[in-house]
């Protein structure tokens, strides 16, 4: 039975269990916020597997992945990365914004996903077949430019791609509710303040307001704090650095939290 | 003594006009709002709403409106045209100025209150009167803030003026015939949106000129009027004796007709700016210059006050064609050219701060370090291998390789800057300061950083002229030292013509291209879309682009493009792809603007 609240918000819930159960590794995309991590977790535990999650970034070496030796009193001995785990007791390994890693880090993955679903590891010389219950899962804002960075097409056409993106209005408000407390009329202002600041693009500001964002704000008003403040602070104030945008934005939520 | 007598006149004149405005005018001077200052935040606030992003926001001209009207407000011709916003396709039209509350907040508000009603109304469909109080409803049921403030200013405004109590009857619901109202003579809301002003189209059939737009037409460098104007036509054709009598609302007035040939006259007349702000209509004469006396000719000036040494004789390359879907092969002719005698330049005051600024922040940016381990000797020892080496079992098979080292490493990447500098760059941003100025400052800016960074870069400027003359400019070329030499010869690059961008792209190609590096970023500066005065314009110029660019990605490149075109929404997602562009509202952003887009791509 899942424990972790998660609201589906089309056939991702049914097309991930169909890539575990086919052994496809998959790969995630969406802006921050809009509930990938939340995602994996709530699969994890619907198909009762355990979640590996290793956020990526540029220092990540593939030992980090597969397991370095270790010393302790009696000498030596190896220790298994979260990859190396996940690939010998099944589980699903997931691997948080992979395109910071550096592209010869992600390499490693290459075996396993595809039909070989095999891990070399040169430092034992050992092979290890992936476990039935194995799952390849990588996720990476397409939002973020980068010209070092990316996704190497060979590393990206081996999975089946999920795109994410906010929660339709009605279910983002359910989540709000849900994950706050707050009552509905001020999810319904949360939820419109979001809307109204996502039609601005990146030209204006540099990544839309998150479903994340909104929460926080939802528990913040819920602990007693002015709706207002509680919005400039949590989804505002990180939006832009921009004066003519923030006077904006302050006019926006001043608009739906007049005292 | 004439002239003391005119004096006399006008200082009576004055002190007339200072009374009756008194008299008439209902406003709170002191807290005057004006649109100009506002304009920004309320296109963004615009586009937060959902308005669409195409749309413009302009100043109204203002309009006239048969109201009854006081004693005073008819012998000082007040009180029968108002500012009023209205919106159609093109633009969202809202008064210069607001002073009717007595706050500024509340007059700032009303701006607010109008875009917002701007949103919510359709411009040519239903009644005036539902339109706007369904839009009013809506917002006010959405947005408590909204709901205070239009309570309470309606009913100041209603209470200001009685002749506003139609509303106050049919917010009632008292029994008030609703065409009534919609037959646009009633006493003006202040708080609505009017239709647009002029949707006769009465000018629609003017003869355009018998050659074709060219797109990058030269904006104007002067001061425009900025409000919408009604213009009527009138057939100047027919040779009349020149005298013209008409009888506007309260005085009968002679005016002489001249033939003044605007369209040719390009000097600036601030009096005629005066002047025409405070006409009701504009009436545009159909007369053009005698064309056929006109010389048609590209006047081959000398661009360059330094000389201009070409490199080569100028070479051919391919453009494609969408309609055959094929290429033209050797079509377009390069002329690589570079400045000589130039002036050195050291690093302009004006940037000064600027380059600091920016070297700070990327001081806080750690450039890459790379470690190098598994080495026989270095700076420390390496555990991971040490380790690994105690748990072999085959020790004397073992490298031990038990070092590591950190060095440096210069980012892995060059950069190739494309700047357009077509005749559209010529274009004034203020009166002193124009596009291509602003290109110089970012690309002086822009290469102080890179050489902090010690990334590689050149570059390169282009502009184009029919395919057969296509200027490459070098500016910096990769193997070249950034000096006050490359700083000297930024500040002499002059606007060429037009914009072939895909002749431009492709050249940079080729050299971008045999550098070594394993990133390879070709950096588009531009103001526009492609275009040129052939073939070369609309979809031919955009399909050339883009195939110049899927041929850069297929050679390992990442084009990127910078431009300062807000129409570029349209055309660049479909050229670059949705994270290959970036668009600057503001010019003179530039420079700060493009170094941090760089940083941002090779973080």
């Amino acid at each position: 039975m899942s424990n972790t609240y998660y609201l589906s918000q089309s056939n991702e819930v049914e097309l991930f269990q169909a890539a575990a159960s086919m052994n496809l590794p998959v790969l995630i995309k969406g802006p921050t916020g809009c509930g990938k991590t939340r995602f994996i977790e709530s699969m994890g535990e619907k198909l009762d597997r355990k979640v590996y999650t290793v956020v990526c970034h540029d220092d990540l070496s593939a030992a980090d992945l597969i397991g370095r030796h270790l010393i302790n009193e009696h000498g030596t001995f190896w220790q298994d990365g979260p990859l190396t785990k996940a690939v010998r007791e099944g589980g699903i390994c997931y691997l948080d914004e992979i395109i910071e890693a550096r592209k010869d880090t992600t390499v490693v993955l290459h075996s396993l996903a595809d039909y070989r679903r095999v891990l070399p590891i040169d430092r034992t010389g050992e092979l290890i077949e992936a476990h039935p219950d194995f799952m390849l899962v990588v996720s990476y804002n397409p939002g973020y430019q980068n010209v070092l960075k990316g996704m190497k097409p060979s590393t990206k056409q081996r999975f089946i791609s999920l795109s994410f993106d906010y929660p339709k209005p009605e279910i983002e408000k359910e989540i709000i509710i849900k994950e706050s407390g707050v009552n509905a009329e001020v999810a319904q202002k949360l939820v419109n303040i979001a809307g109204e600041i996502r039609q601005l693009t990146d030209s204006d500001i540099e990544e839309a307001v998150s479903t994340r964002l909104l929460v926080y704000s939802a528990k913040l008003i819920v602990n007693g704090f002015d709706p207002y403040q509680a919005c400039m602070h949590s989804i505002v104030e990180s939006l832009s650095d921009e004066d003519e945008v923030l006077e904006v934005l302050r006019k926006l939520i001043g608009l739906h939290f007049s005292s | 003594m004439l002239l003391s007598i005119l004096e006399f006149e006008e200082t009576i004149g004055k002190f007339w006009n200072k009374f009756l405005d008194k008299k008439t005018s209902k406003s709170h001077e002191s807290e005057r709002v004006f649109f100009e200052d506002k304009s920004k935040a309320l296109k963004v606030f615009y586009h937060l709403l959902g308005g669409q992003r195409a749309k413009e926001l302009q100043v109204t001209d203002k309009r006239h409106i048969d109201t009854s009207r006081s004693l005073y407000e008819k012998i000082s011709n007040a009180g029968n045209s108002f500012f009023l916003a209205s919106q159609d396709e093109k633009a969202l039209y809202l008064p210069a100025s607001f002073a009717y509350f007595a706050t500024k907040e509340l007059n700032e508000m009303l701006y607010f209150w109008l875009v917002a009603m701007a949103t919510k109304t359709d411009y040519y469909r239903g009644t005036l009167f539902y339109k706007n109080n369904n839009a009013a409803q809506e917002l006010i049921n959405r947005y408590p803030g909204f709901r205070v403030f239009y309570e309470s200013a309606s009913a100041y405004l209603l209470e200001q003026n009685e002749k506003l109590s139609y509303i106050k009857s049919f917010n009632e619901e008292a029994l008030v015939d609703a065409q009534s109202i919609d037959s646009l003579n009633a006493y003006p809301f202040v708080m609505w949106i009017y239709p647009p002003k002029d949707s006769k189209s009465k000018y629609s059939d003017f003869d355009d000129e018998d050659e074709p737009v060219r797109g990058d037409e030269k904006p104007e460098l002067t001061e425009t009027l900025k409000m919408k104007k009604q213009s009527q036509k009138m057939d100047d054709d027919k040779e009349t004796d020149g005298l013209v009598a008409f009888l506007p609302e309260s005085m009968m007035s002679i005016m002489d007709k001249v033939n003044v040939d605007r369209s040719e006259d390009d000097s600036f007349d601030e009096d005629a700016l005066y002047n025409a702000e405070d006409l009701d209509e504009i009436t545009l004469g159909n007369k053009k210059a005698n064309l056929s006396a006109r010389l048609k000719m590209d006047l081959d000036l000398a661009v360059h006050s330094q000389e201009e040494y070409p490199v080569g004789d100028g070479h051919f390359i391919d453009e494609y064609n969408y309609k055959t879907d094929s290429y033209l092969k050797n079509y377009v002719c390069i002329n690589t050219h570079i400045i000589t005698n130039i002036e050195e330049l050291k690093l302009p005051l004006r940037l000064k701060k600027m380059v600091k600024k920016i070297e700070r922040e990327l001081d806080l940016m750690e450039l890459e370090r790379v470690k190098n381990s598994r080495l026989p000797y270095g700076d420390e020892i390496n555990l991971d291998t040490w380790i690994d080496y105690k748990g072999h079992l085959n020790k004397s098979g073992h490298h031990q390789n038990f070092y590591e080292s950190y060095e440096r490493k210069s980012r892995d990447i060059s950069t190739l800057i494309l700047a357009d500098v077509s005749l559209s760059t010529e274009a004034g941003i203020t009166q002193e300061i124009r596009v291509i100025d602003m290109i110089k400052d970012a690309l002086i800016v822009f290469s102080e950083a890179l050489e902090k960074l010690q990334d590689k870069f050149a570059i390169y400027t282009f502009s184009s002229l029919k395919n057969t003359n296509v200027r490459y400019e070098i500016v910096k070329n990769f193997n070249e030292k950034y000096s006050d030499f490359t700083r000297g010869r930024i500040d002499a690059i002059k606007p060429g013509y037009y914009t072939r961008m895909g002749a431009g792209i492709r050249e940079s190609t080729k050299i971008l291209a045999k550098q070594k590096t394993q990133n390879k970023l070709l950096l588009i500066i531009s103001d526009g879309k492609p275009n040129d005065v052939d073939r070369y314009d609309g979809r031919y110029g955009i399909e050339d682009t883009k195939k110049a660019i899927i041929e850069a990605k297929k050679m390992g490149l990442t084009p990127f493009c910078i431009t300062i075109d807000l129409e570029a929404k349209e055309y660049l997602p479909y050229l670059f792809g949705r994270n290959g562009y970036a668009v600057i509202r503001e010019p003179k952003k530039l420079p700060t603007i493009v170094p941090e887009i760089y940083m941002n791509l090779t973080k």
